[in-house]
């Protein structure tokens, strides 16, 4: 068990998503940021899809029902447990009774807390994942509040402390800048509805992230990209990672908690490989969109799949030999 | 390539005659390891291990458990985990050894001044290599 004691801003329980009832308008949900999701459960033995909780904003602060190993991935966070400081990426072993501090966000913009065992919230429709717009799932389908018990199956098996490279290290784009988040896109549906000049200005911008920028969506500004001519669709059926150009010309990133359909043009999509980085791009940041092709997207997605073996191999083969002692 | 008997007792003589504390051989599906027992190697040719320090030196040393890179930041972070002159408790972790895509912290064994870090970011160590050097509190027990 879980005590949440303080929170700032939306919270939530996410596991990886629910995939089986977008045909019926029901969205993803998911962490933001799935990768470090993924690499959280990975180093507690968990079920890679095993639900944790997604933090948006600091300070935060929970504290812990029983022994269990727990990790901390995702934005550059300065956190205590105990009063012992927690260095970022890090899989550690809470006690009864510990209570876990996130002070501060220094970097990203999510952080995740993955428990052994994951967070045991109920499956509803094949996903743990909080759905907002729903309101179910996660917990009570909604943010957690200061008091909320969150059920956890951990086990009380102890395990060495370990860190993980950031991934932002590990997959590093040679062309990343420091203040600026590049992701991949290919071009989509109504690419061609914009002249020349316009698709230039969408590539060369430097797109400011607003506050208007959550997980149901990425409002951008920067110069007005607008197509030849009005366009006016019928709604039609759009994922997460699409970018829509509303009549005002500021491109909008559907993200994890988007309708599961939209009638704006579409310019181009996020790759799937890339998502994560834009939910890790912080308000006030900013965004660059780099073009990719389909085959090229789709080589990401193995690089992704190569990069999470490796750190299992990484895992087990430290694991054995801290065993071997 | 599989590893048969005799190649690990070819090892294990190899580390022995270089003085080496411990291999970890690391392939697709393979993994070795290999630790010389410390006491029987003093006991075998008595060099005196010159990093712990004079004899009558009680400082206690930080040492790796694992062989990778020593880091003694986190490199999302400016400052070293420790510094010289730094109180540190039993446990503070003092580097980092990493390991492919995971970082293995090193330990105070026990509570006390931070003397010297004594590996280098970047340097190669091994099971047993010292570093950092710790004066310990008095009423302190180590944890080891």
């Amino acid at each position: 068990m879980i005590e949440i004691l303080s929170v700032t801003g939306p919270a939530s329980v996410q596991d990886l998503g629910r995939f089986d009832q977008y045909r019926f308008g029901v969205g993803t949900s998911g962490a933001m940021d799935d990768v470090a999701l993924r690499v959280g459960n990975i180093v507690l033995g968990n079920d890679e899809n095993a639900a944790g909780i997604e933090i948006p904003m600091t300070p935060f602060k929970l504290r812990f029902g029983r022994d269990m190993a727990f990790a901390l991935t995702g934005a550059g966070v300065e956190a205590e447990i105990a009063g012992r400081a927690i260095p970022p990426w890090w899989r550690l072993h809470a006690r009864a009774g510990d209570i876990l501090n996130i002070k501060a966000m220094s970097c990203g913009a999510r952080s995740y807390l993955t428990v052994s065992g994951g967070i045991d919230v109920p499956v509803v429709l094949g996903s743990r994942s909080t759905q907002f717009r729903g309101e179910f799932g996660g917990l009570h389908g909604r943010p957690l509040l200061p008091g909320d018990s969150l059920p956890c199956t951990a086990s009380t098996t102890t395990i060495g402390e370990l860190g993980i490279e950031p991934a932002d290290i590990t997959l590093a784009r040679s062309n990343a800048a420091a203040d600026e988040t590049i992701v991949r896109v290919v071009i989509a549906g109504e690419y061609d509805a914009f002249d020349a000049a316009t698709q230039e200005l969408f590539w060369s911008s430097s797109w400011k992230i607003t506050p208007q920028s959550n997980r149901y969506g990425y409002r951008l500004q920067g110069p007005a990209v607008k197509p030849k001519a009005p366009i006016e669709k019928r709604s039609h059926g759009i994922v997460p990672g699409v970018i829509q150009i509303p009549p005002n010309g500021q491109p909008i990133i559907q993200m994890r908690d988007a309708q599961t359909s939209g009638g704006y043009p579409k310019i181009a999509t996020v790759i799937r490989a890339d998502l994560w980085r834009v939910g890790q791009a912080r308000l006030g940041g900013r965004l660059r969109f780099e073009q990719t092709a389909y085959a090229d997207a789709l080589a990401a997605e193995d690089g992704m799949s190569a990069y999470l073996d490796r750190l299992r191999t990484n895992v087990r083969l430290v694991e054995e030999i801290r065993t071997c002692r | 390539m599989p590893i048969e008997m005799t190649d690990v007792e070819r090892l294990a003589q190899i580390l022995e005659r270089s003085g080496v504390d411990a291999i970890e051989i690391e392939e697709p599906g393979l993994s070795l390891k290999l630790v010389v027992e410390k006491s029987a190697r003093m006991a075998a040719s008595p060099t005196p291990a010159a990093a712990a320090g004079p004899a009558t030196d009680h400082s206690v040393l930080a040492k790796a458990n694992v062989a990778g890179h020593f880091l003694a930041a986190h490199p999302w972070r400016d400052k070293p985990f420790v510094a010289p002159g730094q109180r540190i408790e039993a446990g503070a972790i003092v580097g980092l050894v990493k390991i492919g895509l995971l970082y293995a912290p090193i330990v105070a064994p026990a509570a006390g001044t931070v003397d010297a870090v004594i590996a280098e970011t970047g340097a190669t160590v091994g099971y047993g290599t010292p570093i950092a050097r710790i004066r310990p509190l008095a009423e302190s027990n180590p944890i080891n």
